[in-house]
């Protein structure tokens, strides 16, 4: 039994002993070998390695998207993979906000309504209703502050990438999150519009004292960030 | 609350849910204007079927009561205890009898010949009706049944106030006749016109030998109606009663009373019981089981339509079905195409059983405009059949509906509101089902899979 590493009374989330396998036909791969992992309340982390080594698969797991096959991840302080699927939900919507390398949007909403998408998943009709205009106000504020101005009606597609993402980033702050988990949010981009739209998340997550787990390849950027975790094959270096 | 927004949003943004809701919409329409129409026509032939009777029959056989008594002579009494009671609209008494109609200038011998070969033919076993006309009026359909367009050639009465006035231009030669009133069918086959005469040949059994006697009587044609119930149009002869009774000679006024009703639907069964005990203990009637209402007359043919009405709606039943399949196609291509989607939505924090919830719901935006699109069309459609028919006849130039086949001269509708209010519930719970299945496959969609999906 290997020791389990004690959890930092600051930490916000804590991966223990991650393991995740696939099963493909009658193989099991083992994508994961026991990872753990802990970002703090505000801290600004950089998840880096080779492609295939399991950046995406350690996130998805701890942003409570995809089940390990052991493991726990602990949300302050109680097993996130334990609680009931609706809190968990509720905490996917809540808690943790996700920026995606394909954006995600949903191509029949505008980019307000984009935004307003968690705020409409959270809650029920009559509390949406009532708080309705606050919400689009907000909204629509944040997509300004974000220089989309001109394109709040727009729908993703008559978006270019960058605006997008710019989209995405205000739709995963909407609910004030206390953690982000950015996966390549640059890797569709090209270099330019890349940095603008990393520099944009990088205010955002230091004016507002979120945590941000940012899987990236550029050395340069990772360089800004409070701590710099590597992988390789399914492993923490 | 993103569940009735997406479902909204994905309705309007996707054409193909428009194909869902016209399915549903010309399925529900089409079941609830059939079905109106269907009903017109039963309650139509309903009411044929009920027309030369009345709402309730007091039958007042020969047959002994089971004391030995009679019913009187005359009907006088019963028609006024009848009336007496204040439910009753109106009563008459009818004397019936059965008879042959033989060839007109033939006689009683000819009859007898023709019955010895049936092979020769040209005899008609008729029923022999003897009538008050102005009780009949009041009673009957008789009236418009004098009244009514005939479908073949066209022998009506003179005067409707007076039927069995004897036709104009008729010239007896010697005694007058009596007038009689032939059903169209059986006037068409025998040729009959205003004026014809004709040979009624009947018999009666002497009650103590048991003897058979023929008798036979000419009698002049003064007219034809069309009552539109095959068996009265083929074999009914209407006399005026004291006619009859004299060419019987027996003695018997009348053989039966009808009674017309105020409001047969609230009050046909009450009176019925009543009149079963009242009328046997004043010994009028001879049995209680000789109180009939028309419906007891006519069960079997009523119950046949029923039957039909039944499998009519069943088998149309499946037109909503085949419409609520394609909610379910529509739903599955949609839930296939909108993987990703579902993926975004539940790493945004909603759960299965919302995504479910979401299709469920476009499932119901569907079936709520094709219903309610359907239920206005097919009432509407129901209503306006008539006319639409009659435009849509002089625009192609070709009668669709032949109005004087029927006895009425526009297409009849029901609509039920009760029906309608079953059709529109029935398509939801159906549709619903259906689009209960893609949408629970869409909720159990793992949200990476969905995701990954690019
Ligand atoms: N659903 C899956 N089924 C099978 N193998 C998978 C699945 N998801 C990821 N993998 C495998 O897991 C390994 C790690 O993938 P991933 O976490 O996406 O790496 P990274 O994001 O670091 O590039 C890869 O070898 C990939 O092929
Ligand atoms: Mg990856």
């Amino acid at each position: 039994m290997p020791k389990v590493r004690p959890v930092a009374t600051d930490s916000l989330i804590a991966a223990r002993g991650i393991v995740k396998s696939f099963q493909i036909a009658d193989r099991t791969l083992e994508v994961l070998h026991g990872v753990d992992l802990d970002v703090k309340r505000g801290e600004l982390v950089a998840l880096m390695g080779a492609s295939g080594a399991g950046k995406s698969t350690l996130i998805q797991v701890m942003g409570l998207l995809d089940r390990p096959t052991s493991g726990k991840v602990l949300l302050d302080g109680s097993d996130a993979w334990e609680l009931p699927l609706a809190e968990r939900a509720a905490l996917r919507n809540r808690a943790i906000g996700f920026v995606f390398q394909f954006y995600h949007l949903l191509p029949e909403l505008n980019a307000v309504e984009n935004v307003l998408l968690p705020a409409m998943i959270g809650n029920s009709w009559s509390g949406y209703k009532q708080r309705a205009k606050e919400f689009k106000d907000r909204a629509r504020g944040m997509l300004v502050k974000f220089g989309l101005e001109q394109r709040l009606d727009h729908r993703p597609a008559q978006l270019s990438g960058g605006e997008r993402q710019r989209v995405a980033i205000a739709r995963a702050l909407f609910l004030d999150p206390k953690m982000i988990i950015a996966d390549e949010p640059t890797g569709n981009l090209d270099s330019a519009t890349g940095e603008r739209v990393l520099e944009l998340l990088l205010t955002e997550q230091h004016e507002r004292g979120v945590s941000l787990l940012l899987v990236t390849h550029d050395e340069r950027l990772a360089a800004h960030c409070q701590r710099i975790v590597r992988m390789e094959d399914g492993r923490v270096v | 609350m993103y569940k009735y927004f997406l479902s909204w949003r994905y309705m309007r943004a996707r054409r193909t849910n428009l194909i869902g809701v016209v399915g549903i919409g010309v399925g529900v329409g089409a079941l609830i204007m059939i079905l109106s129409i269907m009903t017109g026509f039963l309650e139509e032939t309903k009411k044929s079927l009920r027309g030369g009777l009345s709402d309730i029959i007091l039958e007042t056989d020969q047959r002994m009561f089971r004391d030995g008594r009679r019913v009187p002579h005359s009907p006088a009494p019963l028609l006024e205890a009848v009336r007496a009671d204040p439910r009753v609209a109106g009563a008459c008494a009818q004397l019936s009898w059965f008879g042959m109609l033989t060839q007109g200038g033939s006689r009683s011998a000819y009859a007898t010949e023709q019955l010895a070969d049936p092979q020769k033919g040209n005899l008609s076993g008729v029923r022999l009706f003897g009538i008050d006309v102005q009780d009949e009026y009041q009673t009957t359909e008789l009236r418009a049944a004098l009244a009514r367009t005939p479908l073949l050639g066209d022998e009506r009465v003179a005067d409707l106030d007076d039927p069995f006035a004897p036709p104009e231009g008729y010239v007896p030669d010697g005694r007058p006749l009596a007038s009689c009133l032939v059903g169209e069918q059986l006037a068409s086959e025998w040729r009959l016109r205003r004026g014809s005469e004709i040979w009624i040949t009947t018999a009666l059994i002497d009650a103590k030998s048991g003897e058979v006697h023929p008798s036979d009587r000419r009698f002049v044609v003064a007219g034809t109606f069309r009552s539109g119930e095959n068996e009265m149009d083929l074999q009914r002869i209407y006399l005026a009663r004291a006619e009859l009774s004299d060419f019987l000679g027996t003695g018997r006024e009348y053989s039966q009373v009808l009674v017309r009703l105020k409001d047969y639907e609230r009050d046909g069964t009450d009176v019925q019981l009543d009149f079963q005990s009242t009328l046997t203990q004043q010994g009028l009637v001879p049995r209680p089981e000789f109180v009939r209402t028309w419906e007891d007359y006519r069960r079997p043919l009523l119950g046949a339509i029923e039957n039909e009405r039944v499998l009519m709606a069943i088998m149309l039943s499946l037109v909503v079905v085949v419409a609520a399949f394609t909610v379910f196609a529509i739903l599955s291509m949609m839930v296939t195409e909108k993987r990703r989607d579902i993926g975004i939505l539940s790493a945004l924090g909603a759960t299965g059983p919302g995504i479910t919830g979401l299709f469920v719901l476009i499932g119901f935006w569907d079936t709520l405009l094709g219903a309610t699109g359907g239920a206005i069309l097919g009432v509407l459609g129901a209503v306006y059949i008539d006319p639409f028919e009659r435009g849509l006849s002089h625009t192609i130039g070709v009668e669709i509906f032949n109005r004087k086949v029927y006895l009425f001269d526009h297409i009849p509708a029901i609509v039920n509101p009760v029906w309608v209010g079953v059709i529109v519930l029935g398509a939801f719970v159906i549709a619903l089902l259906f689009a209960l299945v893609p949408a629970w496959k869409a909720g159990r969609l793992h949200p990476l899979d969905a995701l990954r999906y690019e």
